[in-house]
């Protein structure tokens, strides 16, 4: 029986041994997320504007409701979002907006530091999105 | 009747329906894209293939094929399956696939049926099409890309509309829906078309990129404009009506509008709106509290009813409700004052109507007009203050046969309908072609006397009316007057149309009863599927005329509460819901009652030139805000409901003479609409028989079905007389606006944006004017300029003007009568 404890304990101990850590020294250190992980969207932009066609679909198929569209007509008479916001407070990243997305115009990017200290700052808009 | 089987279910429809119809009925669902209700089969989409066990070897289209006895109908294997999703994937071979920018997108019939048979992928390849789009026109957006040529458009637009703008042209591949010489669009743009669109070829241009169809609130409401009360279903988004959804289920209009409904919403919405209270003070109208307004209002009111009295004018498009609730408040002030529209206007109802059959309103309802043999219709304007009304005697005409004659000054869109004749008569003289009328019926002895009074001394007043003089005199082909009268005496069913509003204030109360006469001559009073109507220009006209917004017992009329507050001799106006200056004959004596009237109250949506005269201006709630009844001009009492909430302050005339009737003293209050209709019914005892939360969708009509007449004599009238002058101005109403509060709506405004003054081609060229040419319009001792309109619908010498622009001042030319001598010159 106390080889087995000493067998498990092993195992533990060799954790603490430099190197086989699993923390890593956040914010110094940062962990590169999965390429399927589900952090703050991007709206991607075309050449001279927004992919975006302001379809409403995504508002649509959000479950936390947490999207605003505006959509209008530009001078070209295409259909575009004069206002695109979302509201990270509400938004859950369940990722239902890029699958609904005809265009493929939004994505979600791998950046999940979204902390702030003014609630308007969780207000994403168009421009920011855009970045 | 006859019996069939459809997927194994046994159904018993009526003989003239179709495989389709009987499907429907039978709760069994087949697709299309192709048919519509309203229009007569057609089979251009090949969707609604079925399988007919008696018709072996290939699929019969549904909606084209009648049923009959016996017959075994499969509307769902897998062949029909196969074929259908092959049609599917022909239309969709150059169908555009740009759903997420098409305002079509969520309610598409091409894209459900795509969904629904599953056609994700296309075996076929072509080339999408690449048409310019039509954006020339404001309102109706035509995208020819989109299009999968189901014909329904260019149906409707001939079937109901009876303006035939489209056509199919071109062959194979290439064809395409296109307008004559294939130029943008130029139409009455009522968007029949859009409505029928089951793509998203034609949509509706004051919605595009507004909002998808699942964002939108859907209220069934009744339009606030004319007096033909067609449902009109508001899309709101974010208390902002967007759009008028089409609606074919409910209502008397079976989806029909006119460009005012359609597209003429958008005055709810106006930046001009009143918001809040205004008090003049210190000669300058500055914002007050609804307490201190109401407090003034009150105290004023008081004042001049101790005085020399006070007046109230309303208008008709009130609800029922509001207007019950007016009443009170001009009992509570004590005055006996009340009047609506103008005053004159109505008195062929009120007046004529009620003279010569003892009852104040039309006689049957509108759907009766379409199974009729033989219509005439008084004023030519008919259709343009009432266009639904006008498509459904296109429906008689198309469907039926019917014969339509119109005794007017002027031609207008009735007389481009097929076989529609008209007695073109010289202005001011339509009276004598009605007397002309009934006079040749007793001659001929085609007129039923039977229980008829005032027989006698109608024939010794038609002395002069001898036909053949009448012609003469006025200009009508004499041999089309004597078809009219002997088909009106001859048909199985008739109908006689009048409208009446603001801007046909002459001779009002004499064409109506010159209409009566022959109606009872031609026996239509009483008889089923005959009628004689007078539709008002206001969507509650009939409403306030049976809620008795008249001179009370010794009461003022409105002319007459005109002409004292001019003299001096009144010392307060309330004005509801009306724009007297605008819109009043004689603008120069209106304005001189406002100007000597120590206290005027004036309670509107916008800050009209009356307004800007008034000591205190209440803003007041549109259609669209309010909860109550409006009657339109067949007798239907229908509901309306707020869509979206007032802005700012504004509250709705409802509320407003509640708080203002308890401001004054009076203790009685309701807890909604519901309680004022059950009141009214103790008033007017025709209302008496309804319950307002019982109200369905098709509304109700008191009086039924045919109205019966109370008596029935005919009373003698005399005839109408021409004026001498160089040219002969007649005011009326435009196809795109209704009264003056259309020009606040952009809709309306976009296709008829300024006033003008319509002359025959023949005056403008020895004017040597071409349109847009300003010219000087001079009679009644004013002189006017005006923008000339040339076109092909008056006569030589007569010219048109529109009443609806307030800045034309064309009442100050117009003071009421039938026709103005007037001068034209450059």
């Amino acid at each position: 029986m106390f080889k087995e404890f000493a067998k498990g304990l092993s195992i533990t101990f060799k954790h603490l041994l430099p190197g086989h850590s699993t923390t890593v020294q956040y914010p110094t250190v940062k962990l590169k997320p999965s390429d399927r992980f589900r952090g703050l969207h991007r709206l991607v932009p075309s050449q001279d504007r927004e992919k975006c066609v302001a379809c409403y679909l995504c508002p649509t198929v959000c479950p936390a409701k947490c999207i605003t569209v505006e959509s209008a007509e530009n001078e070209k008479g295409e259909k575009y979002p004069k206002v695109y916001t979302i509201d990270m407070l509400r938004c859950i990243f369940c990722g239902y907006c890029v699958e609904a997305c005809p265009v493929e115009a939004i994505e979600m990017t791998g950046a999940y530091e979204l902390a702030n200290y003014e609630r308007e700052d969780f207000q994403f808009t168009k421009e920011r999105l855009l970045k | 009747m006859v019996n069939l089987t459809i997927d194994g279910k046994q159904v018993t429809v009526s003989k003239a329906a179709t495989i389709y119809e009987a499907a429907k009925e039978a709760g069994v669902h087949i697709p299309v894209l192709c048919y519509a209700k309203k229009l007569l089969p057609y089979g251009a989409c090949r969707v609604c293939l079925v399988e007919v066990e008696q018709m072996k070897g290939r699929l019969i289209p549904s909606c084209t094929t009648p049923v009959s006895e016996g017959m075994v109908v499969i509307t769902t294997s897998d062949e029909i399956k196969k074929v259908r999703k092959t049609v599917m994937e022909f239309l969709l071979v150059n169908h555009v696939l740009d759903c997420p920018v098409c305002d079509k997108g969520g309610e598409c019939d091409l894209q459900d049926l795509t969904y629904e048979l599953g056609a994700t992928s296309n075996r076929f390849e072509g080339e999408k099409f690449d048409l310019p789009t039509d954006e020339v026109n404001p309102l109706i957006e035509r995208n020819m890309n989109r299009c999968v040529l189901c014909g329904k458009c260019v149906r409707v637009c001939d079937e109901i509309v009876g303006y035939g703008s489209y056509s199919f042209i071109n062959r194979g591949f290439e064809t395409k829906i296109a307008t004559a010489y294939d130029r943008g669009l130029d139409c009455e743009f009522c968007g029949q078309c859009l409505s029928m669109c089951p793509v998203g070829a034609l949509l509706p241009r004051p919605f595009k990129f507004k909002a998808r169809p699942w964002q939108l609130k859907e209220v069934d409401s009744v339009c606030g404009y004319c007096g033909n009360g067609c449902t009109v279903t508001l899309g709101v988004k974010d208390h902002k009506v967007e759009t008028i959804r089409f609606n074919d289920k409910i209502g008397v209009n079976d989806g029909n509008l006119c460009v005012r409904g359609r597209f003429g919403y958008s005055y709810v919405n106006h930046e001009d709106r009143l918001t809040k209270p205004l008090v003049r003070k210190n000669g300058e109208l500055v914002e007050a509290d609804w307490d201190e307004a109401l407090q003034a209002v009150a105290d004023g009111l008081s004042k001049a009813q101790q005085g020399q009295g006070v007046g109230i004018l309303s208008g008709a498009r009130l609800t029922n409700e509001e207007l019950y609730l007016l009443k009170q408040v001009a009992k509570v002030v004590g005055t006996e004052n009340l009047d609506h529209s103008g005053g004159e206007c109505y008195k062929g109802v009120t007046e004529g109507l009620k003279g010569a059959l003892g009852v104040a309103a039309s006689t049957a309802t509108f759907p009766q007009i379409e199974k009729t043999n033989v219509i005439l219709a008084i004023r030519s304007d008919f259709y343009e203050t009432h266009p639904v009304v006008g498509m459904v005697v296109n429906q008689a005409i198309r469907r039926n046969g019917a014969k339509l004659a119109i005794v007017a000054d002027k031609k207008g869109k009735l007389d481009k309908l097929p076989g529609a004749k008209t007695l073109l008569s010289k202005p001011g003289l339509e009276l004598d072609v009605l007397n002309a009328m009934a006079r040749l019926l007793l001659d001929e002895g085609l007129a039923q006397t039977e229980g008829i009074e005032g027989l006698e001394d109608l024939k010794t007043a038609l002395a002069d009316f001898e036909p053949s003089q009448v012609a003469e005199r006025t200009g009508v082909d004499l041999e089309t007057l004597q078809a009219t009268a002997r088909q009106l005496a001859g048909a199985e069913n008739s109908a006689i149309l009048m409208a009446y509003g603001l801007p046909y204030q002459g001779l009002n109360k004499e064409l109506a009863t010159a209409a009566a006469n022959l109606a009872l001559l031609v026996g239509i009073p009483g008889r089923e599927g005959s009628g004689l109507y007078l539709c008002g220009e206001k969507s509650n006209s009939q409403g306030a005329i049976d809620l008795g917004i008249l001179p009370q017992n010794a009461g003022k009329g409105a002319q007459q509460m005109l002409d004292a507050a001019a003299e001096g001799k009144l010392d307060g106006l309330y004005v509801v819901a009306e724009d007297p200056l605008s819109s009043y004959p004689d603008r120069d004596k209106v304005a001189k009652a406002f100007d000597k009237v120590p206290f005027l109250v004036v309670q509107d949506l916008f800050l009209s030139p009356t307004a800007e005269q008034a000591d205190v201006v209440l803003p007041a709630a549109s259609f669209a805000e309010k909860d109550g009844t409006f009657t339109n001009a067949e007798r239907r009492i229908q509901r309306v409901r707020p869509g979206i909430p007032s802005p700012g302050e504004a509250r709705t005339d409802g509320a407003i003479f509640s708080a203002l009737a308890n401001k004054l003293g009076s203790t009685v209050t309701f807890t909604g609409p519901a309680a004022i209709f059950a009141e009214i019914g103790k008033d007017t005892k025709a209302y008496a028989e309804f319950n307002f939360n019982e109200i369905g969708p098709q509304g109700v009509v008191w009086g039924g079905e045919v109205l019966q007449p109370v008596c029935k004599k005919v009373v003698a009238v005399s005839g109408g007389s021409s004026v001498k002058g160089d040219f002969q101005l007649v005011t009326g109403s435009a196809l795109y606006h209704s009264g003056t509060v259309s020009t606040k709506a952009k809709g309306p405004m976009a296709v008829l944006s300024e006033p003008y003054l319509e002359l025959s081609r023949e005056d403008a060229k020895a004017l040597s004017v071409v349109d847009g040419d300003l010219v000087k319009v001079a009679g009644n001792g004013t002189e006017l300029k005006l923008k000339v309109k040339v076109g092909n619908r008056l006569p030589k010498g007569v010219v048109f003007a529109p009443y609806h622009f307030a800045e034309a001042n064309v009442n100050r030319l117009y003071k009421g009568e039938p026709v103005i001598a007037v001068t034209v010159s450059k």
